[in-house]
């Protein structure tokens, strides 16, 4: 096993890779931008090392200064988390060169799946179904109105390089082909620096469910059944189950084989998930794409099956075999996963980034909170708004909603707008409860929720509250002379009892 | 202490008595008495008739966020008795309601011109930031008094971009 690991990420993901290490006992090294000394995942950390300012481009995805951290506290390995570099082939190589090993498959099964059309031909070789659609990109927009004439609209724009919904574009009639075939290609091009798109047919309510595969150097390819991740907006995941609330022993067969099949094809090693549509009407699926990576929803499928990812990946790059075969995986009760970003859900899920003024995480029975933030964490502008993830575990679906909402509820974040208010509400509803899922959810839950009013009592006492915080903190004080001093008679009392507070733990 | 207190644009009259770890308080006209404990600096336990009622308080721009069962409450307190200067009391004295860009970003379109009259709601100014365009509305009906900014303009977090009167 390696006696030190870099982990090339940040946030919540760091968080949870250091904690493998611990109990691995590894030494761990954090790498941070200076809009990050003080974040939770360097305190984590054995050691840290500066990589660059805050902009990402300069950090966290500056390869040469990633691997000079590495090297200059003689890590022997590298673990990408997920997101910034984890998917990127070149860095991977970088990697090897150095002489250190890449926690993940080899960068050439990274290049195969990376690319969409590749893996699209990857998943007909290995005889997986795929979306009627190209394999190739399409160039003119004249091929892309005869394609979508053969498959018949509505049909997706697909950016080739793509991922995390950029560059994606639903087309419902032929007047909307030529502004959405412009726009898709000019959004990939600035999101990935490659402008090919290519197209395929739209299945209609479509669910959006992954198989979690493993394999090791030796051979074994394992799958660790499926999860449900049909709610998102923008095309990204914001609540997450393991199993699927369709449940179906058969189908998570034939979707597990299927995964494995396309695992085998490529000679993959590690973590990796194969993402399929499900059609709800006919059960059919298609393969969708793969991400060769640690995902951010992992902890479901932990939960569920009770094995560690983050361990196997030690493990498998460590040339180890996995520690368990298919007949020893095995799927007990129900998880759900939320992913907490500082977003309004109000406002579109538009970003709210600031100082976290007061946390307080939820705990007690099958309940798992992988955060990235502490008590006043300054959640930045420069990086992805998710600060936490909250996953529930319980023997039936009902059950692991009943702790989703106690949990959510004793879940508190102030200073910053989160998504917290908006699950409340979801895990509530009566589609939600009944495990009507697809991509088209959170759409039709705007639509159809009600705000419910509170008691009216609870709005007075909320008055009353603000009103005494008023009077402890900010009402002005009247000296000799008339001088206003600003401070409330409070706040400096307030901070020697806080102060008193520190001194005794 | 005598306060005005708003909550979705709505004024209410408080009268507050705090008496030892006891508070009476009218809003209103509704009479409250509660027994109060502050457990740690934000945090106001309420008990009323065995009932508990934690409200988490934290200061939010020029209002305060107040955590209730699970709900929160943006309350923003007007003192009578407070002088101009301070923070948060221009807003409703005068009936300004500057309108700010919550992080930093560009401007990419304005909607309005000065003297418009909008409704609560009303989109005002878009800005772009963490390429998402997101619209400012206005929070009260009102006339537009002034536009700091144009579009192409970069803005930092705070930056005042319109004002309703």
């Amino acid at each position: 096993m390696f006696r030190k690991v870099l982990i090339a990420n940040r946030g919540e993901i760091a968080v949870r890779i250091i904690r493998g290490c611990r109990e691995l006992g590894i030494k761990s090294v954090a790498i941070y931008s200076e809009a990050d000394a003080e974040s939770v995942h360097v305190r984590a950390a054995d050691e840290a090392v500066c990589v660059g300012p805050a902009s990402s481009s300069q950090s966290y995805l500056n390869i040469e200064a990633i691997i000079a951290a590495a090297t200059s506290v003689n890590a022997e390995a590298i673990h990408p988390g997920y997101g910034f570099l984890a998917e990127n082939a070149d860095f991977a190589r970088a990697v090897t060169a150095a002489g250190l090993t890449f926690i993940g498959p080899s960068a050439d099964a990274m290049d195969l799946m990376g690319s969409k059309t590749s893996a699209r031909r990857v998943a007909v070789e290995a005889g997986v179904p795929i979306v009627p659609g190209t394999v190739e990109e399409i160039t003119s927009f004249e091929e892309a109105r005869k394609t979508a004439e053969k498959f018949g609209y509505p049909v997706m724009l697909k950016a080739a390089a793509g991922g995390g919904g950029k560059g994606m574009r639903l087309v419902t009639s032929s007047d909307e082909l030529n502004s959405s075939f412009t726009a898709a290609q000019a959004e990939a091009a600035a999101a990935f620096g490659e402008a090919a798109v290519y197209l395929e047919k739209a299945v209609e309510r479509p669910r959006h469910i992954e198989i979690q595969i493993f394999a090791d150097t030796h051979g074994n390819v394992v799958h660790l059944g499926e999860r449900e991740c049909s709610i998102q907006r923008r095309h990204q995941k914001v609540i997450e189950e393991c199993p699927s609330p369709i449940d179906d022993p058969d189908l998570r067969q034939r979707m597990g084989d299927a995964a494995v099949k396309i695992g085998q094809t490529v000679n993959y090693t590690g973590a990796g998930t194969i993402e399929f549509l499900l059609s709800d009407t006919t059960r059919e699926f298609y393969f969708l794409e793969m991400n060769t990576r640690l995902q951010v929803e992992h902890p479901v499928t932990e939960l569920v099956t009770g094995f560690d990812l983050v361990r196997e990946q030690f493990r498998v790059a460590a040339g180890e075999p996995l520690s368990f075969t298919q007949d020893d995986v095995r799927w007990v009760g129900h998880a759900i996963e939320c992913r907490i970003y500082a977003e309004d859900p109000a406002n579109n899920f538009f970003p709210s980034p600031g100082t976290i003024t007061y946390l307080r995480e939820p705990s007690g029975p099958g309940v798992r909170v992988d955060s990235g933030v502490a008590n006043l964490s300054e959640v930045s502008i420069h990086y992805d708004p998710m600060i936490a993830k909250l996953a529930v575990w319980g023997r039936t679906r009902d059950e692991a909603i009943e702790r989703l909402r106690r949990a959510l509820d004793e879940y508190q974040v102030a200073g910053i707008t989160t998504t917290l208010p908006f699950f409340r509400e979801v895990a509530r509803d009566e589609e939600f409860v009944a495990g009507k899922l697809d991509t088209g959810f959170i759409a039709r839950f705007n639509e159809r929720r009600v705000e419910v009013e509170p008691p009216p009592e609870q709005n007075d006492l909320a008055m009353i509250a603000a009103a005494l915080h008023y009077s402890r903190y900010e009402q002005p004080v009247f000296v000799q002379g008339g001088a206003q001093v600003s401070d409330g008679r409070w706040k400096m009392a307030g901070r020697t009892a806080g102060l008193r507070r520190w001194r005794k733990s | 202490m005598k306060l005005k207190a708003i909550v979705d644009d709505q004024e209410h009259e408080l009268n507050v008595k705090i008496e030892g770890d006891r508070v009476n308080a009218e809003i209103d006209g509704r009479v409250y008495e509660l027994e109060l404990r502050e457990p740690e600096p934000g945090s106001y336990l309420f008990l009323r008739d065995a009932a508990v009622h934690e409200c988490r308080v934290s200061k939010a721009h020029e209002s305060f966020d107040v955590n209730l069962h699970r709900r929160n409450y943006a309350v923003t307190i007007v003192d009578p008795k407070r002088l101009r200067s301070g923070q948060g009391a221009h807003g409703h004295h005068h009936g300004l309601a500057e309108i700010t860009a919550p992080m930093p970003g560009k401007v990419v379109r304005v909607l309005i011109e000065t003297g418009d009259k909008v409704e609560k709601g009303a989109g005002l100014v878009v800005v772009e930031a963490m390429k998402m365009q997101n619209e400012m509305k206005s929070p009260r009906v009102g006339v537009v008094v002034s536009i700091n900014v144009k579009p192409g303009d970069t803005v930092n977090a705070g930056d005042v971009l319109a004002v309703v009167e």
